[in-house]
């Protein structure tokens, strides 16, 4: 579960990219936030593993406040909460298992892992999350030589790493399928950030439309009807 | 505006070839001499070859080992005075030692090497070792305040610790860009390790120094050849490992 309280984050020189968001997202649910670009998205779901420091509010992970939290808590937290990022930020040089074997830092010990080496239940795990996402057999691969299609499978299987689980390996080709059958499969919780509303409407359970940094729409896809639509996507007035 | 800064560019060149006494004329009446001093290293005398290649192995010894110790040396140090990793109270006084040490050539480490623990060819090591890790570390810098900063995140959010961090998200981006460098500075290292032989810090420019002192050019013109071709050698196979790398 995911509790945000009154979250606000400015970033500098003076940006308010997220205006004073509550939003609880229960375990399981597959939420889907929309909004132009710039309304606060990336933001937002930075804000949720702290990778942008909140400027005030509250985020709780399964109950345990990430905000405030000491170094050592924080990392805990972290590695609860996976993230795939937008341009799916593989180490390029590193291969396709490595990369993987990256969402298991969280739980390895610091020192073996400073020297490359992981333990064989973490190497077993990474290599079953590959195939979890189709693409065992790129393991050996360098990332840069992959498709962006197949980096942004790589990206969700470092994030399943770090909560493994089992998942029939998968044939599928959409990757918002790939991500609905870990929703139900794993009942992972999930919040996904998309531009595209048909893609929302087709596999959410809860959409949520940011505009300028705050939240104009919270509810299931069937209430998003065309005028709360075009409220999420109005044109902003001019300065 | 141009015309002002024109202008004073001009008349400090034109104060300078004044004040450095540089004259074509002069020159001119130079090349006989020049060709002379050509002539009688002509041709070069290869029974002093077997003693050139011994300085030249030892010249290339200077430069790999100070080049290899200031390799690692300089890793922390890079990562300490790199503003995107490293916290303002660290790297701001890093980048000034830096600085300082890196405006000392080899050659002068050479000289206060040579003081400190005698001649031969270790205070050449000493003196390429102090040079390359100051020089060295501001590229290795440079490098880490250049990369990604998109797989350092994605590290970040596993819950990885900074040690981590900085292992698995900064250095894959910039280890080849590291090598390269090093690489390169071996390439520049031995020819300035050619010359450390001057102030009495070993390797091949001992050789060249001591036939020229001796004026027996034509073996000094055997050490020369020596050198083209040791540093030649170097730079070809080094250039091809950094193709390689990037």
């Amino acid at each position: 579960m995911i509790e945000v309280a009154g979250l606000r984050v400015v970033l500098p020189p003076a940006v308010v990219a997220v205006d004073g968001v509550d939003l609880t997202v229960g375990a399981g649910e597959f939420v889907v936030i929309l909004g132009r670009s710039g309304a606060g998205k990336t933001t937002f779901l930075r804000a949720l593993n702290r990778l942008v420091e909140p400027t005030a509010g509250v985020v709780r992970i399964a109950g345990r406040p990430l905000t405030g939290a000491d170094a050592t808590t924080l990392r805990t937290l972290r590695r609860q909460v996976g993230m795939v990022f937008q341009q799916f930020n593989l180490v390029r040089r590193a291969s396709v298992v490595d990369n993987v074997l990256a969402g298991r830092l969280g739980w390895a010990p610091t020192l073996p892992t400073l020297l490359g080496r992981f333990a064989a239940d973490d190497r077993r795990i990474a290599l079953d999350c590959l195939a979890q996402v189709g693409l065992a057999e790129l393991a050996g691969r360098r990332a840069d030589t992959l498709s962006g299609g197949e980096q942004q499978r790589v990206a969700i299987a470092r994030a399943l790493a770090q909560a493994p689980s089992s998942l029939d390996p998968t044939l599928t080709n959409s990757i918002m399928d790939l991500l609905k059958r870990i929703n139900t499969q794993r009942g992972l919780t999930l919040v996904v950030s998309q531009h595209q509303l048909e893609t929302a409407l087709a596999y959410a359970t809860r959409i949520v439309g940011f505009r300028r940094g705050r939240v104009v729409f919270d509810g299931p896809p069937a209430r998003l009807t065309p005028p709360a639509a075009a409220a999420i996507y109005a044109e902003d007035p001019g300065p | 505006m141009k015309r002002t800064t024109l202008a004073i560019a001009l008349a400090v060149l034109a104060w300078t070839a004044w004040d450095t006494g540089a004259d074509p004329i002069r020159l001119g009446r130079g090349i006989p001499w020049l060709l002379d001093f050509v002539r009688r290293m002509l041709p070069p005398d290869l029974r002093v070859l077997p003693a050139a290649l011994v300085g030249a192995l030892k010249t290339v010894e200077i430069a790999l080992l100070g080049t290899a110790m200031a390799a690692a040396l300089a890793l922390p140090l890079g990562f300490l005075s790199a503003r995107n990793v490293a916290s303002p109270a660290v790297f701001h006084p890093a980048r000034v030692a830096l600085n300082f040490f890196r405006s000392i050539d080899t050659l002068v480490y050479a000289l206060v090497f040579v003081a400190a623990v005698g001649l031969g060819p270790f205070p050449g090591v000493l003196a390429v070792v102090a040079y390359t890790t100051t020089s060295l570390a501001k590229l290795y810098s440079e490098a880490i305040e250049g990369i990604d900063r998109g797989p350092v995140d994605a590290i970040t959010a596993t819950g990885a610790t900074r040690l981590q961090i900085l292992r698995y998200g900064v250095l894959p981006q910039v280890l080849p860009l590291f090598l390269s460098y090093v690489l390169y500075r071996l390439e520049t290292n031995i020819r300035a390790a050619t010359i450390l032989g001057f102030v009495g810090a070993g390797g091949i420019g001992f050789y060249l120094q001591t036939y020229l002192r001796m004026i027996d050019y034509r073996a000094a013109s055997t050490v020369l050849l020596v050198t083209v071709v040791m540093v030649m050698v170097v730079d070809a196979v080094s250039s091809r490992l950094r193709a390689r790398l990037i």
